[in-house]
């Protein structure tokens, strides 16, 4: 009882101390992603700026639902999940328009490998995000030119090891599970990633 | 030929010539005997209507506001939160706790002795510079208590789980130990050969550190407190704990010392709240501080800084000859900058701190009937520690500390609220029978979430043992150098001793002092 009592306090603010409260701001956004959703290294928040308005929609409904940064392994998922969970269906739509204003400002490289190996291992990969990594809406598949180098290796790395892409109603990430048991390792995925970079030079 | 006389030798001669006093006055002089402590101070050179942008408002940023001010400087401090302080948080009726996805408004009883340091929470005496500045801002001070006996020690593995008091488990750990040293002592050949002298007091030595029998065995000490008795009667010694048993729990090897560190036991802290040292600084520069500024760019000129930040939903621009950056390393690497290729690498080569602290509201100081007056109860669980306020002795409420993980993990922070909560009324209830009802109120803070902050004291990758690698060492000076001559990065994070306010504070001395002597030796 008591336990119930104190979540509800916690929950739901009286009415009477709302108005001495001091107000919150509600767009986080850019403590994590940086100016204007540039991305930031420093704590591994991928650049937003440029991202698709129809896959922003869908990762954050994902995040929302529990469907991506669930499993306890995904630190930066799980940090981004929380987040997610107090959105509603009108805060997506007003992220993704603010997210639409801001500057793209291609992701500087940060990872180096072997190009030749990287094109051959991108071949399978190109079929869905383009021969360019330009990204295909019909197929659900986002750009991956400009976006940070250090963010792709992180996810192609969960997606690996089952962090994500392994709820049942995560059809696009269970199919880009299955693309990547292609890789062998921390080479393939560095190969593969600097080859991306090749592609935005 | 005169023999060299060493500084030991020559302290000596001066003793048998001239007395203790004699020894005291030399030995002053010869740096030997310890000097009067002085805490940091700068004499800076007039300002002469030079400006500086102050990014951050934590104690670094805060001070270097403060001591430019003093010199005349124009100073403007941008902060991205609605308050200052940093880390330097204390949480109390109506606080709002900005924690990414767990936003908390504390609903603690409105009293003054009813807050919480979430952050900062100690000043060890011998950090000079910070109490310096208490004493120059007129910030009320009181000792905190860090070692208190009373308190509790808790292990799942010993005793079934009984909590026992700290003075039980300490004293019977000493007896135990130094009744084997006797023995040793007794039974061996030393290598090191003793005096008659000399071996009569280490055994007294082990025997009063132990307690021991006149036999030499160790059976209990009153020490350890009483069962029962003890002013109108005999005291009644409590039993003993086994050592089998004492060695069943790792605190063993923590207990016996009574350090904070390289500090303790005497530790101090704010009246009211460590929260009224950023008071303190904010009488003197609160009007030059900017809040719910947000910091989106910054551009490194030779002939200043250039500052963008957002505020009011407006992108706004600030230019000064110089800048002053206390903003976390890894927020700095996602703003808009012209910064080097190697400062960069530096600033994304610091780690952040996963630090987490909880606390409830006591609806009555429960810990007092236990004879408890401040100090921290260990508990070999994932909330760690219990600690007990000092303010407020024997009102009806109080607020505790209900869990410090120091970091090393984010065991807490990956929960949700209502997880955390309940493990930390989980973990307490071993120590204390009832205290999932007499607790209410929870608030926790993951200072890897916190905004504007996302992430407790920076964590330069080093090994403890063998200290700071060489390439550590470089990323830090090249940290500590300006970009330039006009950015300087300050804080605590730029010190080989993160997590202090004191480091905070010598880095801001350390990056002025360096401005003000360039300065002075610049050509007019």
């Amino acid at each position: 009882m008591i336990r119930l009592a104190l979540i509800c306090l916690l929950c739901i603010p009286s009415l009477a101390s709302a108005a001495e409260r001091e107000p919150f701001d509600d767009r986080y956004c850019t403590t994590c992603h940086g100016t204007d959703g540039r991305g930031n290294e420093g704590v591994q928040a991928p650049r937003l700026a440029g991202m698709e308005p129809w896959y922003l929609k869908r990762q954050l409904e994902n995040y929302r639902d529990g469907i991506r940064g669930a499993h306890p392994d995904d630190i930066e998922g799980l940090a981004m999940q929380p987040m997610a969970a107090m959105l509603t269906d009108e805060s997506i739509q007003d992220i993704i328009e603010w997210v639409g204003g801001w500057n793209y400002v291609p992701a500087e490289h940060t990872i180096s490998g072997d190009l030749d190996a990287g094109r051959a291992l991108y071949q399978p990969c190109a079929t869905c995000h383009g021969a360019d990594a330009e990204g295909n809406e019909a197929l659900g598949a986002p750009a991956l030119a400009g976006q940070n180098d250090w963010y792709m290796v992180t996810q192609l790395r969960n997606f690996l090891a089952g962090y994500r892409g392994v709820h049942p109603r995560d059809v696009y990430g269970a199919q880009m599970r299955v693309m990547t048991t292609g890789l062998s390792g921390e080479n393939d995925i560095n190969n593969v990633v600097a080859y991306i970079n090749s592609l935005s030079d | 030929m005169v023999k060299p006389v060493s500084r030991r030798e020559f302290l000596n001669l001066l003793a048998a010539a001239g007395g203790a006093g004699a020894v005291v006055k030399a030995g002053a002089a010869l740096g030997i005997m310890p000097a009067d402590a002085a805490a940091s101070t700068l004499d800076l050179a007039a300002g002469n209507g030079r400006s500086a942008v102050i990014l951050g408002g934590g104690i670094s940023g805060l001070a270097t506001g403060y001591e430019l001010g003093k010199a005349g400087w124009d100073c403007t401090i941008l902060e991205a939160s609605h308050r200052c302080g940093g880390r330097i948080f204390t949480v109390r009726h109506g606080t709002l706790i900005d924690e990414l996805g767990n936003r908390q408004y504390c609903e603690f009883d409105d009293e003054p002795h009813m807050y919480f340091n979430a952050g900062a929470a100690r000043i060890p005496n011998t950090h000079r510079t910070l109490l310096n500045y208490c004493k120059e801002l007129g910030v009320e001070l009181e000792i905190f208590i860090n070692e208190n006996k009373t308190c509790w020690v808790q292990d799942d593995a010993m005793l079934g789980g009984k909590p026992v008091r700290n003075i039980e488990y300490t004293t019977h750990l000493r007896g135990f130990v130094a009744e084997m040293m006797v023995k040793a002592m007794h039974e061996t050949d030393m290598d090191e050969p003793f005096t008659e002298k000399e071996a009569e007091i280490l055994l007294g030595m082990i025997r009063s550190f132990g307690d021991l029998s006149e036999d030499d065995v160790y059976r209990g000490s009153l020490n350890a407190g009483f069962d029962s008795g003890g002013f109108l009667s005999q005291g009644v010694q409590k039993d003993v704990i086994a050592f089998r048993d004492l060695l069943k729990t790792p605190f063993a090897m923590r207990l016996l010392s009574t350090n904070e560190g390289e500090t303790g036991p005497i530790l101090l802290q704010a009246r009211g709240g460590m929260d009224q040292i950023t008071e303190g600084f904010l009488r003197q520069v609160g009007d030059r501080v900017s809040y719910r500024a947000m910091v989106a760019s910054i551009q490194v000129r030779d002939d200043g800084v250039d500052v963008a930040y957002d505020q009011d939903g407006a992108r706004r621009q600030i230019r000064a000859d110089y800048c002053f950056n206390c903003i976390p390393t890894h927020l700095v690497t996602g703003f808009e900058h012209n910064f080097p290729a190697d400062y960069v690498r530096a600033l994304k080569h610091v780690l952040r701190g996963e630090a987490y602290k909880a606390a409830f509201q006591a609806k009555e100081r429960f810990w007092e009937k236990q004879d408890i007056y401040g100090g921290i109860s260990w508990m070999n669980n994932r909330s760690q520690q219990i600690w007990y306020p000092v303010a407020g002795i024997h009102r009806q409420k109080g607020v505790i500390l209900a869990a410090y993980d120091y970091g090393g993990g984010m065991y807490h922070t990956r929960m949700t609220q209502q997880e955390r909560v309940e493990a930390h009324l989980a973990d307490g209830e071993n120590v204390h029978a009832d205290y999932r009802n007499l607790v209410e109120k929870p608030v926790t803070v993951g200072w890897h979430r916190m905004n504007h902050m996302l992430g407790c004291s920076a964590r330069w990758r080093r090994s403890f043992r063998e200290g700071w690698t060489g390439e550590t060492e470089q990323h830090y000076r090249t940290l500590q150098a300006p970009v330039n001559g006009r950015h300087y990065m300050i804080g605590d994070q730029i010190s080989m001793r993160s997590a202090w306010m004191e480091s905070a504070l010598l880095s801001a001395h350390w990056a002025m002092a360096d401005l003000d002597r360039r300065l002075r030796n610049a050509p007019a």
